[in-house]
């Protein structure tokens, strides 16, 4: 992944490997809430719920996706 | 309005559309495959091998102007992009990383250029196969390193509970094997999408307003060069930002396949 924890033998660690980082934060994010919003889109169709399955989904998937930024992304 | 003036204004197609993008054929009968988008990427193709051979055809102890540059910009790739990035490992992957940072920095450039004024990566096609490259390799490179079995437990299964795992999975699944390529062609395509089409409408839109009927909007066209020239600056900007961005994560997504754990 894109995220990495190992610190640099060299202590070089500026703004390349957080460009990386940001990124992948960005992506988990953005595929957490499309995922699950999408998933909660496909039940709302299926059982006619009106949106609320879709705005479900995507709050879950928003919580994925920090809670994946949190253990891929954070400190040890 | 004399007829001269209305016939000027009838000649600036304005505003630009899409199909600026899409220009015709060079070549009778060739269709898509001579274009000048295609013809550009030959010549950047061809400036690149030009520039470096002959840099590197006779090398010095003390470098010539020509040599120095050629050995900053793979320097630069290499130690500022590939080692910082990957680590010393990372040195393997200097000569793609260095080819594709001097692509995507020739191909962009020529947005600036005048007369050529477009990238080839202002249409899709193009940073999608330079995307799906650096996809492909990052992918067997993780293979290679861990096996496939393992490639894919570390990136698919997080760190987490197993009743917190049919959640995240689709999620890592999504945001490292879709969202990668997706994000790092959409990128470089509408950064040189975009500023193509800034500058274009600002450059036609001075000579909309120069023909305009009412006198009190001619003066006005000065401003939208003056906004013309102002943004060919922030393009310059975007250019070699851009093809600095989609080299270093690049290398971050290599960096990620080899890595242990997380």
């Amino acid at each position: 992944m894109a995220g990495d924890q190992t610190p640099r033998p060299d202590g070089t660690d500026d703004y390349s490997s957080g460009a990386g980082q940001g990124w992948a934060a960005v992506a988990y994010l953005i595929s957490g809430i499309a995922v699950w919003g999408f998933i909660g889109w496909l039940v709302d169709r299926w059982l006619d719920t009106g949106g609320i399955a879709t705005a479900v989904g995507a709050i879950v998937g928003a919580a994925g996706g920090v809670y994946l930024i949190v253990r891929r992304l954070g400190g040890k | 309005m004399t007829r001269h003036t209305t016939a000027l204004a009838a000649d600036v197609p304005f505003p630009p559309g899409i199909e600026e993008f899409y220009p015709p054929s060079l070549v009778e009968g060739w269709g898509y495959w001579a274009t000048k988008f295609t013809l550009l990427i030959w010549v950047a193709v061809a400036i690149l091998i030009v520039f470096f051979l002959v840099a590197y055809r006779n090398p010095k102890m003390v470098p010539t102007k020509v040599q120095w540059m050629a050995e900053s910009v793979y320097g630069f790739a290499r130690d500022g992009i590939a080692k910082e990035m990957i680590g010393h490992e990372g040195i393997r992957f200097a000569p793609y990383l260095a080819s594709l940072f001097c692509f995507i920095l020739v191909t962009n450039s020529f947005a600036l250029i005048p007369l050529i004024q477009v990238s080839p990566n202002a249409h899709f096609a193009f940073p999608l196969v330079l995307a799906v490259i650096s996809w492909v390799m990052f992918i067997t490179i993780g293979i290679r390193r861990h096996g496939f079995a393992k490639y894919f437990k570390i990136n698919l299964i997080p760190p987490a509970p197993w009743f917190v795992l049919p959640l995240l999975v689709p999620i890592e699944f999504i945001s490292t094997f879709l969202v990668r390529p997706f994000t790092l062609s959409v990128r470089l395509f509408a950064n040189m999408f975009a500023g193509h089409m800034i500058l274009a409408v600002f450059s036609l839109g001075g000579f909309v307003l120069l023909n305009a009927q009412s006198l009190f909007l001619k003066p006005i066209s000065l401003l939208s060069w003056a906004l013309a020239i102002a943004l060919t600056f922030l393009e310059a900007l975007v250019v070699l930002l851009q093809a600095y961005v989609f080299t270093v994560l690049t290398a971050s997504y290599v960096q990620g396949a080899l890595a242990e754990e997380h």
